[in-house]
């Protein structure tokens, strides 16, 4: 019976794989490696209009798509949460398990979990109506406006606001992780070593989290895949347009726009209706599919190399 | 759509997420009139686009339309106009710009030739321009692009929000934007004259104010039975005529 259910999980997801890249196929195999490729060139939001205003003969579907932009939106906001997230964690943790008085923690805990199940589109209303004219009235000048006029806005909607409020997502249900994995740490292997006469930060530092490595990386996974997924949230902060942020223009790189796939999915939903945009939309859809897989295997098998390093079952 | 033997007649329309207020007023009125009795409405929204593929392979009765017929729409449609709404120029409160020509709209969404309001004859503030708009996907698009810009697709440079809400925000928090929104979102934030008229209902009646697209009710072939006693009654009430007018131009 629960094999049976087991079963029926499985096919559903199969099935999902296989329908996601049976419709995605014509993209990839109309644009080849152009479709990934960071030397392609063009616009990719002209592309968009382009897909969307082709033909109604099928043989006249117009698929050219050069979706740089949106991959590399997708993977440097969510690399910079995820690193900024852990450290946060991994900190905020050890002070919870180890230094935080008995009041404070009980208040902590029972947040931290609060937090980690708001709805994105909360955060998103936060950021739309408070953080975004924030940053585009007080922090951006009117010099580095007009340095860039014309090609983009810098007007609030940033990668950068981006990245912060995806951190504050993130960083609760890292936190939940790894207080429960560092306090699963046998008892019994922090005293070893305090009664060596290491003090507490240290024993904590080598003995506990180095035990609890592999829930940590447990909980980056989990992170990075929300990360990933993210769509209202980023699709109403970071700017919607398809912009590939530049790291050499210095400062302003964070309050450059940026489009992730999943926003644009998301963005542009309303056009599924013709038939090679909505093939072009299930091609980002199939990429996020495939980065999940590959994230979750490359999880599986970090956590394997570190388990021989500790009792935990994580 | 297979003819099903049915109890209760049942209407069901898809489309345009802008014509959406409008037709479902519509629908609770007529269902209260002699001739609606007995009738079901389903009503769903999903964007113009939706609406006209749906009709178009039957799956709907009526396809709502914010746009209007393109060349690349399924054969067989029947557009039938039942309402008319405004597309108004939105700027920030603290940049009251008096009015603005089709050809500085171009200036600044195609071009962009404007990069700075000091470049805009009459602007109240000085800065770079942050033009807004709306997805490639969304009928305000289409309509923006055939009315105010002759046919051209906005500059890739133009944000492209994916509702009329998030302009209408972007604009209010932004005081150097610059936005196009349905007449409905223009709460909180700045309404500029285009070429000497006010964007407002009455100007939109009369034809003064150029910025005005049509709503329509598409269905394959000529509307029959139910569907063609509700869209006359659109058409023709009094009723009708005085919901489409609390917040959109009717026909006449």
């Amino acid at each position: 019976m629960l094999g049976a259910l087991a079963c029926v999980v499985l096919a559903l997801i199969a099935g999902m794989i296989f329908f996601v890249f049976q419709k995605a196929w014509p993209s990839f195999t109309h644009n080849g490696f152009a479709w990934f490729s960071p030397w392609a060139g063009g616009n990719v939001d002209d592309e968009l209009v382009h897909i969307f205003e082709s033909p109604g003969e099928p043989s006249q579907y117009v698929y050219t798509m050069h979706a740089w932009p949106l991959i590399y939106a997708t993977v440097l906001i969510t690399f910079c949460a995820v690193v900024i997230a852990t450290a946060f964690a991994l900190l905020s943790s050890m002070f919870i398990v180890e230094f935080a008085p008995e009041g404070i923690r009980r208040v902590l805990e029972p947040v931290v979990r609060l937090l980690a199940a708001v709805p994105s589109v909360i955060y998103g209303l936060i950021g739309i109506l408070v953080i975004v004219p924030f940053v585009g009235n007080h922090l951006v000048t009117s010099g580095q406006k007009d340095s860039v006029a014309g090609v983009i806005q810098l007007n609030g909607f940033s990668i950068g606001v981006g990245i912060l409020i995806l951190t504050v997502m993130i960083t609760p249900i890292m936190i939940a992780i790894v207080v429960d994995a560092l306090r699963a740490v046998p008892v019994g292997w922090r005293e070893g070593s305090v009664s060596l006469g290491v003090n507490r930060w240290r024993a904590l530092w080598t003995v506990s989290v180095r035990a609890a490595r592999p829930a940590i990386v447990a909980a980056a996974v989990l992170a990075t895949a929300r990360a990933l997924g993210e769509a209202i949230m980023l699709s109403m902060v970071t700017g919607s347009v398809g912009f590939a942020p530049n790291p050499l223009d210095g400062l302003i790189f964070f309050y450059e726009p940026g489009r992730p796939l999943a926003a644009t999915i998301v963005d542009n939903a309303e056009g599924l209706s013709v038939v090679p945009f909505a093939q072009t939309l299930y091609a980002y859809a199939a990429v996020l599919l495939i980065s999940a897989g590959f994230l979750s295997f490359t999880g599986w098998y970090i956590r394997r190399r570190l388990r021989r390093y500790t009792l935990s079952p994580i | 759509m297979p003819a099903v033997a049915q109890a209760k007649k049942i209407i069901t329309i898809s489309g345009s997420t802008s014509v959406f207020p409008l037709e479902t007023q519509l629908a609770r009125k007529w269902i209260k009139t002699k001739k609606g009795k007995g009738v079901g409405f389903k009503i769903l929204q999903g964007g113009s686009n939706v609406g006209i593929s749906d009709v178009s392979k039957g799956r709907v009765s009526i396809g709502a339309s914010s746009r209007d017929p393109a060349n690349g729409d399924p054969g067989g449609l029947v557009f039938t106009r039942i309402a008319r709404d405004a597309i108004c120029i939105i700027t920030n409160n603290s940049n009251p710009l008096g009015n603005i020509t089709q050809d500085t709209i171009s200036k600044i969404f195609l071009g962009p030739t404007y990069t700075n309001w000091n470049q805009v004859p009459n602007a109240p503030i000085s800065g770079s321009i942050d033009p807004i708009g709306r997805a490639a996907t969304s009928g305000t698009h289409d309509a923006f692009r055939n009315i105010f810009l002759g046919g051209t697709n906005q500059g890739s440079f133009v944000a492209a929000k994916s509702s009329n809400g998030l302009v209408q925000q972007g604009v209010q928090s932004d005081p150097q934007a610059i936005g196009y929104v349905s007449l409905a979102f223009t709460n909180g934030v700045h309404v500029v004259q285009y070429n000497g008229v006010d964007c407002t209902l009455r100007n939109a009646a009369s034809f003064q104010y150029g910025g005005v697209r049509s709503f329509y009710f598409v269905t394959r072939g000529a509307p029959v039975g139910k569907v063609k006693k509700f869209i006359n009654w659109v058409l023709h009430s009094n009723k009708a005529n005085k919901i489409i007018g609390s917040d959109w131009v009717p026909l006449h």
